[in-house]
């Protein structure tokens, strides 16, 4: 037990320091020596150029780079280049708008596809499983933002409601029921798209992964014990089915960054994915930087969860090293 | 009872990739997908035959301001179009865009760039997770400067690659870097092999031990061509499977880019920015959203049936008979 503890550990640190590395080294793509001044374009200046210098201290040898960039990002020196504030707070304070719509995006998920995929790999080759496996392939094969396009239509044109922003403009004094339905209407239609490519994929892997078990032969026992259906599908198969999806837990949270960045666009949501977007535009790099470090740090926190969780549920986890 | 199936009349041998291939031909929505994909090459290579050179046939950048948004299956306005600029099928199949551009001839030379995009990327995936995937498998008990192990370090760099928010960092890279048809290949490249390297990893633990590899050894094959030779082989199916699904992921991760304005760059036109340029004028030419859109959906759709389907095929415990 302790020494999975110590193991898990050992290799998340390592991880942690990979990612900071690579972060890092993002830095290195932008052009920063004077030479490559491209008088021809007015986004990279040499006022520009000397600022990037500055805060990520080109000047320096790679290792005194690495070093001083992390120092100045803890403590508050790492400002944002378009409007100088410190970057860990900016991105903070968005962070809460993204985690609302992170938060009932993943229900979604995770509501609509167990009960899709386990019904499905049960029902193998009925109508039921052949329609959900082309529409499901659908929903993963439509671009986020074509679908978005035609819901937004569908949705502003048949119910004559305002659907993009935070919420209604222009209704800021009205009473605390009237602003808190606002608010979570103006929630379904981005969470929706959200989490139609997670529903979809979601999905997948529960089939895939109820039928690995319903084929095993400790459910084959079951049946031939005598068992009723289910009993042997609930008790026996679902349990043992569910196991991986709690590393799943973990490999969600790029989401927040990574898959909010076109449907916050869309719906001018002031999230995360739309800071992203906004300071990559506008090449403020600092912003563009921690938001990948961030992310990436979320991620690992997120499997070091998983993995600690796996390990309470899972025993054959724990005795692993032993033998 | 192995003797008696030896005698017996019906012991003739199959292979396990031919019945593979017989549970596949039995799934009729994957089949449906390998076809349209099939079909998407012809029309992919056909657009390319028609669409390049000097004088193309049908010319995508041939520009009309007299005939802007014509709908599908319109007529040219002979009298303002001048002759030599004249659709060549004497009708706007697909309609025109904001620029009196024919959109199937535009449609036709993007199937070519989006399936190149397509096919780059996921081959440079391939190749970095073959490459790490085969050490890791096969040299993974050999330690460096007995810190940690070779398959400690790659499987470390998985997890780190999987860290990243994949679209996000591909976003930042081909922002900093200026996008390019070639950076953009080379970006989805190089974020999509964990799933390759992982699956050839495995592969080659299961079968590191294995009398043939013993043999192969003891000839005095080195390890690069075992790995190659005796041990990737084995790997194909599950290899072909992620390039399949990876395919289908790299037309739909540049469309997002082109969305966000960081697609392929004209004057080259791909399905994705066909699509992203059109929606700007949804409301007066339907069509110029509507036929990428759809086009992008069934052939992303054709790729990942087909790649279902291949993996429901080559796993033994799934494999229906």
């Amino acid at each position: 037990m302790l020494s999975f503890l110590l193991r898990t550990g050992w290799k998340k640190l390592w991880t942690l320091f990979f990612i900071s590395v690579i972060s890092f080294a993002v830095i290195h793509l932008a052009p920063g020596e004077p030479s490559q001044i491209d008088p021809m374009n007015p986004r990279f200046t040499p006022q520009q150029l000397e600022r990037y210098r500055k805060a990520f201290d080109l000047d320096q040898p790679l290792h005194i780079q690495y070093l001083r960039f992390y120092r100045r990002l803890f403590t508050g020196e790492l400002r944002s280049f378009k409007d100088n504030q410190p970057v860990l707070p900016k991105i903070v304070e968005r962070v809460w708008n993204s985690l609302w719509l992170f938060l009932a995006g993943t229900i979604l998920v995770w509501c609509a596809a167990f009960p899709l995929g386990i019904t499905t790999a049960i029902r193998r080759n009925s109508v039921l499983d052949k329609v959900t496996t082309v529409v499901v392939f659908a929903l993963i094969s439509i671009p986020g933002f074509y679908l978005a396009y035609l819901l937004i239509i569908f949705v502003v044109q048949t119910f004559h409601v305002d659907v993009i922003g935070l919420r209604t403009f222009g209704h800021q004094g009205r009473n605390l029921v009237w602003s808190f339905m606002d608010r979570t209407w103006h929630l379904v239609l981005p969470s929706v798209l959200g989490a139609t490519a997670g529903i979809a994929i979601l999905s997948r892997y529960v089939r895939a992964q109820m039928l690995e078990v319903i084929t095993s032969d400790y459910v084959r026992t079951a049946r031939a014990k005598g068992l009723d259906e289910d009993t042997v599908l609930y008790k026996h198969a679902l349990r043992n089915g569910l196991l991986p999806f709690v590393t799943m837990l973990g490999l969600i949270v790029p989401g927040l960054v990574g898959g909010s960045v076109i449907i916050e666009t869309i719906f001018a949501w002031p999230g995360i994915g739309r800071l992203g977007y906004e300071a990559i535009l506008s090449r403020d790099y600092p912003i563009v930087i921690t938001l990948n470090f961030v992310a990436a740090l979320l991620t690992l926190v997120g499997t070091l969860l998983s993995d600690l969780l796996y390990m309470v549920v899972d025993p054959r986890i724990r005795l692993e090293g032993v033998e | 009872m192995a003797q008696g199936a030896a005698t017996g009349p019906a012991a003739v041998m199959v292979s396990p990739s031919r019945l593979a291939w017989r549970s596949f031909l039995r799934d009729r929505i994957a089949v449906a997908g390998m076809m349209a994909c099939t079909l998407f090459f012809v029309v992919a290579l056909f657009g390319l035959l028609v669409t390049k050179g000097d004088h193309p046939v049908l010319d995508p950048r041939q520009v009309r301001l007299a005939d802007k948004f014509r709908a599908p299956l319109s007529l040219p306005n002979r009298l303002a179009v001048p002759i030599e600029a004249l659709p060549r099928l004497g009708v706007y199949l697909l309609g025109t865009d904001e620029l009196g551009r024919d959109v199937f001839a535009r449609m036709l030379e993007g199937a070519f760039v989006s399936l190149s995009v397509g096919f780059v990327a996921v081959g440079i995936a391939v190749a970095i997770g073959i490459i790490f995937g085969g050490i890791a498998g096969y040299y993974g008990r050999v330690r460096i400067l007995r810190l940690m192990s070779v398959d400690t370090l790659i499987t470390g760099l998985i997890d780190v690659a999987l860290s990243f928010p994949a679209f996000f960092l591909i976003l930042t890279v081909v922002a900093i870097l200026r996008p390019s048809i070639w950076n953009i290949m080379v970006v989805i490249g190089l974020t999509s092999w964990e799933g390759t390297a992982r699956f050839v990893r495995a592969e080659i633990l299961a079968l590191r031990e294995q009398d043939f590899v013993q043999a192969a050894r003891a000839l005095g094959v080195s390890g690069p061509r075992v790995i190659l030779r005796h041990l990737l082989p084995n790997a194909v199916a599950p290899v072909l499977v992620s390039a399949t699904l990876g395919i289908a992921g790299a037309i739909l991760t540049e469309s997002a880019l082109s969305f966000l304005g960081f697609g392929v760059p004209p004057p080259d036109a791909t399905w994705g920015n066909i699509l992203s340029d059109g929606k700007n004028y949804l409301f007066d030419a339907w069509w110029l959203t509507i036929i990428p859109g759809t086009a992008i959906l069934v052939i992303v759709l054709a790729f990942n049936l087909f790649g279902e389907g291949l993996r429901e095929a080559f796993n033994p415990r799934l494999r229906q008979l």
